[in-house]
Parts: C-alpha cells; structure tokens; sequence
C-alpha cells in the first residue's frame, strides 16, 4: 500500500499521483499531506490515479475534495483516472463524478492535458 | 441462526478487524461480492462515526460489533458507549446535481463533505436503526437483505 508521485514528462508543472491500496484511514492521511505538498508549490495541474485503489470511504473522498477545494482557489486543477466500478459507484452516489474531471485511464488524463495546455 | 460478536476499543487501527469480522459474517450470509463492499463501507462509516462523534476521539470507548444471519438478510447490530447519537440532527448531505464548470450551481464551489457516512447507510442498506438506552448505550443495526441487494 502506497502513495507515489512523479513528474508528468513534457508538461511543466503537473503531477501525477498514484495510489495503490486503500484510501482509507490506512492510505488517506498520506495522499492529503502528498496533495498538499505539491498544491503549496503552486503545481498547475494534479493527476491522481485510482487504477489500483481497491477501496474508498469517506475520509477517502474527503481528502480528495479538500485537495480539488484548494486547487479551485489557486488556480490549479485537480484531474481524477482510472476508477473501478466500485469507485464510480461511491462518486456517483454523492455526486462527486459531476465534481472531478475523471478519465477512465491515465492515457487519456494524460493526453487530455497535454490538449488542454 | 449464526450469532457471533467481537469487542474491540474504539481506534481507527481497529476498524480494518471490525469490517473484516463482519464482511467474513456477510460472506456466510450468501450476500454477493457487491452487497459485503456496501457492507464494508457502511460498517466502516458507522465505526468512524463512533470514534469521531459519540467519543470524540480514539481510546475513549469500546465498540462491540455483532452480526446475525438471518433466513433472508445479514443483520450487523454495532454498540458503543459514547455520545447520544440522534440521526435526525445530521442534514442530509447537499450533493451537487449539475456537471463540473457551471456556474448555475454554487453548491459545486463548496461540495459538501459532512454527513457522508449516514448518506451511504441511508443510501445502501435496506434497513438502519438507531437507538439508545438509559444504560449509556447506543445502538446502531444495519440490515442488508439476500439478493435483491437493497437500494443499491
């Protein structure tokens, strides 16, 4: 279980994030204090992989929010790939999907961004 | 009817062992893979609740966890010490209803994170009961019915 960043090759001042586990009480504290970090850089744009999060609760989406909440009021963005099925039902439930830009793969947000920029 | 229960203090550490004694409940219930998820989530949410509002903290308290399965439905009955806990005093939570970017609905600018866990039991159980008694105990059961799977 882990979180892990890295530079987004050839698209300066974005970051992708990945998560392996489960956000919650386990993986939720870290991905917060990782997403805060580079949101206090002043990093443009934030891509959170959720291909390999295998659960979420609602600290989960709290810290997810929190971040796109901060990311609202500077500026930057905060882009979401890869959920599961169980993922998409859980953000849909409270509306979230209409909240978050989410692309099904890290290929597309990917891709998506370079458009963007 | 099986009936097995687990006691353990109310510590965020603790509630990977709480959902997984109740998921392992729920396997044996005959529940599908979709409903034990709902069931994980909801006992998670609840344990959560516990430790965040009726004790206001870890180490405070005990929470005792039971499950029963019954001819139809797995039953999860979670107990606490803390805080009255009155359902009707949450809201329900002010979901946002228009897509990302528009500027119709300025719910999206604040999207509420408050009261999410009550929203799930709401939203994927068939049943959710809360109680307290005049010995200090909140009691909180949870009943997911066999195949229909609910509201989900």
């Amino acid at each position: 279980m882990s979180v892990w960043q890295e530079p987004i090759p050839s698209l300066t001042g974005a970051w992708l994030i990945g998560v392996q586990g489960r956000l919650d009480h386990t993986l939720s504290p870290t991905l917060e204090a990782t997403l805060n970090q580079l949101l206090a850089q002043q990093t443009m744009h934030l891509l959170v992989d959720l291909a390999e999060v295998t659960y979420i609760n609602s600290g989960g989406l709290r810290c997810l929010v929190s971040a796109w909440r901060k990311a609202q009021q500077q500026g930057s963005s905060v882009t979401l790939c890869g959920l599961n099925g169980r993922l998409q039902e859980i953000f849909g439930m409270v509306g979230f999907d209409r909240v978050f830009v989410i692309y099904p793969s890290r290929a597309e947000a990917q891709a998506a961004l370079h458009t963007a920029v | 009817m099986a009936n097995t229960v687990l006691t353990v203090p109310g510590r965020y550490d603790q509630i990977q062992k709480i959902v997984a004694f109740v998921t392992q409940g729920a396997r044996e219930a005959g529940l599908d893979e979709d409903a034990i998820f709902h069931v994980e989530l909801c006992c998670d949410e609840a344990c959560t609740n516990i430790i965040e509002h009726a004790y206001g903290g870890e180490d405070v308290g005990m929470i005792r966890v039971r499950y029963e399965l019954l001819a139809d439905a797995f039953k999860m009955i979670i107990q606490d010490n803390g805080r009255p806990f009155d359902p009707d005093q949450v809201p329900p939570p002010s979901l946002p209803t228009v897509p990302a970017n528009s500027a119709a609905d300025s719910t999206l600018s604040q999207p509420q994170i408050g009261g999410l866990g009550l929203h799930f039991m709401r939203k994927l159980m068939d049943e959710v009961q809360f109680s307290f008694n005049a010995g200090g105990e909140n009691t909180l059961i949870m009943i997911k019915k066999l195949a229909t799977g609910g509201n989900s």
